[in-house]
């Protein structure tokens, strides 16, 4: 018999990744704009204080995470045993959807575009555009990080990426650049939170749930 | 523990021959370099420096350096043979400020005392010379130590017109045309300060006479002392290197000696204990101004320069910008007058297309906008996707 069931969308490692990389972004943001432009603790004495260097080891820590975080997801996207999934971030690819989705977007048009990838068209740009933020930041993020340390693996990564820093014009603009790329993530989450809360009010699928439970709510059979 | 043994003897060869390296271009240089004019201890006694203070300053270079002590007598005797080495002194598109920053000193210490006594056969702020004497001045130091002496350069080269924006004496060579031909004969070229280095404050935006550093115009290896002006330590010391071992000093991919240049101000700044406190100078004359807190938020760029000005200070030892109050401007580093703008501001306070756009306003508008439009969006579909509802 046809119902409604559930059906498995994303996988545990991928929510873990997923809820982990929130965690690491949402923390990297708050200490991203305190390192940008601190305020003064002006109390006590300095040898009793040491809230810049807390900040920046917790935006360090996290900023790591993100890095690995991000290393996981493109072997996930590769090699991912339940849902290899590097062909859906080209949807955008089929056109004709493309425009399809557009249309319902806009609300011009109330037919709903096929469903023939894990992503939606726009949703897998959205998504790739986020793995080129990601492969940028953690880029910046590792020259800004290793030009402080003369020894170890945060030293010899700094030593492969100068190439990129002097390119970039030196570790000003690198940290500019980096500081550029902070406000291109947060408008990516400010819309995909909204677009997440859109999908789960129009199609009724529990797509917000879907990204704890891992699975969607959709006609068919049950599994 | 076998290890360990091993490496320190590895250690202690490679020291043995990198020190009988040493003695024997030592010993070749004293038969080879032309006869000294005055000798550098009774120089130095004239001038009132003690052997004491002469031994401390032996000291203190072989650990700039990065030497062991045991290569201290070593730069003592580079000292002696020091102005021995024969230097040409190029002047192209600058304001003569590292020469003025090298020769002028509150009281001699040994530094300035060795530039005092280099032997420039040609330096055009210098020399007595004029016109077609001073012409062939040059001439012959290019004949008479072709392949042996080193060519020092202080400004950029513009390229504009031919390079017509830069002509220098009687016969009008444009600076393209000297520099080539001077830099083709001399054993090595050093850049001193940062419009050599990296073109400096000619080339920052808009670049009217494309002006450019002398390894990219003439597509040479150079050493680049970069500053606004350079510390004189970092010139000296790369003499005495190239004086030592007959060769340049290794250097960064900026072509910066990494042994002046290899660490960041920021992590060798005596200011840095306050900014891991968080402890900020919010404007000048304030009360962390008045405690030497970081600058940090007064657009020190101490973080993105690579530079050993907290460590050797400028005129023998006595400040540095950030030890006077004011945070560091980047000056080592290429094209720092368009890359570290605002100088007073931290570089998140960095606008884009001038103005008063810095990043932070534009992404507040951007995320403004997004949200306005969401909030449209979701009305609109609250309308649109309702009478489905019913069905």
């Amino acid at each position: 018999m046809e119902a409604i069931v559930p059906k498995k969308e994303w996988s545990a490692a991928m929510r873990i990744n997923h809820w982990a990389t929130a965690f690491a972004i949402v923390v990297l943001i708050v200490t991203g704009f305190y390192i940008a432009k601190p305020f003064t603790i002006g109390a006590g004495e300095t040898v009793d204080k040491f809230f810049m260097g807390s900040v920046r080891f917790w935006h360090i820590f996290c900023g790591v995470l993100l890095f690995f975080l991000f290393i996981w997801r493109i072997y996930m996207a590769f090699f991912s045993r339940f849902h290899a999934d590097w062909k859906d971030f080209f949807a955008w690819t089929d056109w004709k959807n493309f425009m399809k989705q557009i249309k319902f977007y806009l609300l011009i048009s109330n037919e709903k575009p096929e469903h023939n990838y894990l992503y939606g068209p726009l949703q897998a740009l959205a998504y790739m555009g986020l793995l080129f933020l990601l492969l940028l930041i953690n880029l910046t993020g590792l020259i800004l990080l290793g030009a402080g340390y003369d020894a170890g693996w945060t030293h010899l990564v700094y030593v492969a990426l100068k190439p990129f820093e002097t390119m970039m014009g030196g570790l000003a603009m690198v940290r500019w650049i980096h500081h550029i790329l902070t406000w291109c993530f947060i408008l990516f989450i400010v819309v995909h939170v909204y677009m997440a809360f859109w999908y789960d009010a129009v199609f009724k699928e529990g797509t917000i749930s879907s990204m704890i439970s891992g699975r969607v709510f959709r006609r068919g059979h049950n599994e | 523990m076998d290890g360990r043994s091993n490496y320190d003897e590895t250690i202690s060869r490679q020291y043995r021959e990198l020190i009988e390296h040493c003695k024997s271009h030592l010993e070749e240089m004293d038969d080879t370099l032309p006869e000294p004019v005055e000798d550098f201890q009774t120089l130095l006694q004239e001038r009132g420096i003690s052997r004491r203070s002469f031994l401390k300053w032996t000291s203190a270079t072989t650990a700039a350096l990065m030497l062991s002590p045991l290569f201290r007598p070593m730069v003592a005797k580079a000292a002696e043979q020091f102005s021995r080495l024969p230097v040409v002194w190029l002047h192209f598109a600058e304001c003569t400020g590292c020469s003025e920053a090298l020769l002028r000193s509150s009281y001699p210490n040994v530094d300035s005392i060795l530039l005092d006594t280099i032997s420039l056969e040609y330096h055009e702020t210098l020399m007595a010379a004029a016109g077609y004497q001073a012409e062939e001045n040059l001439e012959r130091a290019l004949h008479d130590f072709a392949g042996k002496f080193i060519c020092v350069i202080e400004g950029a080269l513009p390229k504009g017109m031919g390079g017509k924006y830069l002509t220098i004496g009687p016969k009008g060579k444009t600076g393209l045309e000297i520099a080539k031909e001077v830099t083709s004969k001399s054993a090595a070229v050093i850049c001193i300060g940062s419009c050599s280095s990296f073109g400096g404050v000619q080339a920052a935006k808009p670049n009217p006479t494309d002006a450019v550093s002398v390894g990219d115009a003439l597509g040479i290896t150079t050493v680049n002392l970069g500053g606004c002006p350079p510390n004189p330590a970092n010139f000296t010391g790369t003499l005495l290197h190239f004086l030592l071992f007959g060769a340049l000093p290794p250097l960064d991919s900026l072509g910066r000696p990494i042994w002046a240049y290899g660490k960041r101000i920021h992590d060798f700044c005596e200011r840095r204990p306050h900014y891991d406190a968080g402890e900020f100078v919010e404007e000048w004359g304030d009360r962390g101004a008045k405690k030497e807190w970081c600058l940090y938020k007064m657009g020190c760029k101490g973080p993105y320069t690579f530079a050993n000005c907290a460590k050797v200070r400028f005129n023998d030892g006595t400040s540095w910008p950030v030890m006077a109050g004011h945070g560091c401007m980047g000056c080592t580093e290429p094209g720092f007058w368009d890359t570290m703008a605002p100088y007073e501001k931290p570089i998140a306070d960095k606008t884009i297309g001038g103005g008063e756009k810095t990043v932070d306003k534009i992404g507040a508008v951007l995320t403004g906008v997004t949200v306005a439009g969401i909030a449209a969006h979701a009305g609109l579909s609250a309308i649109r996707h309702r009478e489905k509802d019913k069905e």
